[in-house]
């Protein structure tokens, strides 16, 4: 009877608790209140999803699925470089000859780590838009009524997006023209969004720096200053937002073609997000520990 | 002084490792599908970008003493599977499974590590089980 009684308090416990919705907070390592970054948050059920603020992008986020989803090391999300006949990029004749002088540590074509000669291993700014092709992690947006703000976590660089009306600068040689003046070539170059509907963002890019400066991604596929950089902040719902991404470079590439469209999910904000520098000496040393050694023939 | 064996495995959870979660370099350098366990000492623990280092004496039976340096990902990648700036200190009795470079040298990167206090850590290179990366990934 008492056996009976106790199987049937299990089993009810069991249904109680396969019923509960999963706390994700519950998960979070947080001592001392210092939160880690939650990768395991299960999915919101449509029901529970809230709607998306009107015109707003502010929190922090990162891409959906399996942690380190935003890494892109075989190269930019749409179009890994892996040979795959889908993959092939429309390359110019001079845009082929770029990506062969690059000696990427990464992807189809990848060298050996003390023979390559990706501009990253100098800790040189990644720029424009490789910044959105490189351990896109957790990212967090300010915004005020005259600019976005993208806070990557990477190298913890930060990025301006004007929301004021202000018109895209015209790319000229070696720069920028805006209005009667020149303007310099800028890492992230210069951006300018407007708000296409109460919930999507459209950014234009341009003014970024030139070939030998910059590359498209860690595979060593390359871009040029000439490049147009287009991107979509779509806010789905309140915690849900489409990033995409599409590069037009007539210098290197004969058409214009998608990068990159992650779906990003908020993150708590209290969230502390780890330094994550590329430093000169932590660099200088791990070349001397490891990539020399690993590199050459015993 | 404690023993040390190194296994050689053709293993299939080599072969797996994906490259994909890999945050600064490929796998050119690898020997893919091997596994070496590594029963040593620590000597250092390098816990900075773009890399972790792990430097292990192991003593060979015949108690010749050699040197390994044993590659994670970067702080913020492994933080997640639980490795701290503490998880390895000098002196530290640890057992590091890697998978070897293939050009000799007595270095790897980190897919298993046991601490000194017995607590296994899984891949060096991402968060979540071995299990969990691969259902994922395929």
């Amino acid at each position: 009877m008492m056996r009976t009684r106790i199987l049937i308090l299990v089993t009810g416990l069991f249904i109680v608790a396969l019923g509960l919705p999963a706390d994700p907070s519950a998960q979070v390592s947080a001592p001392g209140g210092w939160m880690a970054p939650d990768w395991g948050a299960p999915e919101i059920p449509a029901a529970k999803r809230k709607p998306a603020p009107r015109r707003n992008l502010t929190g922090m986020w990162a891409p959906t699925g399996r942690f380190g989803a935003g890494t892109q090391a075989g190269g930019v999300q749409s179009k890994p470089n892996n040979r795959r006949p889908e993959n092939e990029l429309p390359y110019t004749p001079y845009g082929l000859e770029l990506y062969k002088s690059h000696k990427a540590l990464e992807g189809a074509d990848a060298v050996l780590p003390a023979q390559g000669n990706d501009p990253r291993n100098l800790c040189d700014p990644l720029g424009m838009p490789r910044m959105n092709h490189y351990n896109l992690g957790l990212s967090q947006i300010f915004q005020d009524e005259h600019k976005v703000v993208v806070l990557y976590q990477y190298d913890f660089r930060w990025r301006v997006i004007w929301t004021d009306g202000r018109q895209l600068p015209k790319v000229v040689d070696g720069g920028v023209q805006i209005g009667d003046e020149f303007r310099e070539q800028r890492f992230l170059g210069y951006s300018v969004g407007r708000w296409v509907d109460d919930s999507t963002l459209e950014v234009q890019t341009v003014g970024t720096m030139p070939e030998d400066r910059v590359w498209l991604d860690s595979t060593g596929r390359p871009i040029s200053e000439q490049v147009r950089v287009t991107e979509r902040f779509r806010r789905v719902d309140n915690d849900t937002m489409e990033w995409s991404e599409t590069i037009e470079d007539p210098k290197v590439y004969t058409k214009p073609w998608e990068t990159m469209k992650f779906t990003m999910r908020l993150h708590d904000p209290r969230t502390d997000i780890m330094e994550y520098y590329c430093s000169p000496v932590e660099q200088q040393r791990y070349n001397s520990v490891f990539a020399n050694p690993v590199s050459g023939n015993k | 002084m404690k023993s040390w064996s190194v296994i050689v495995f053709g293993a299939a959870v080599g072969l797996l490792l994906p490259s994909s979660l890999s945050a600064h370099h490929g796998g050119a350098a690898f020997d893919s599908g091997k596994t070496v366990v590594l029963k040593g000492t620590v000597v250092e623990w390098i816990y900075s970008n773009p890399h972790c280092l792990l430097r292990l004496d192991v003593t060979g039976e015949d108690g010749k003493v050699s040197q390994w340096v044993a590659e994670g990902q970067a702080p913020n990648v492994i933080f997640p599977a639980g490795y701290r700036r503490d998880s390895f200190k000098k002196g530290d009795q640890v057992s590091v499974s890697v998978e070897p470079v293939k050009n000799g040298q007595q270095a790897g990167r980190i897919l298993e590590s046991v601490l000194a206090d017995g607590k296994k850590l899984g891949r060096a290179s991402s968060a979540g089980s071995d299990a969990a990366i691969i259902r994922r990934e395929n």
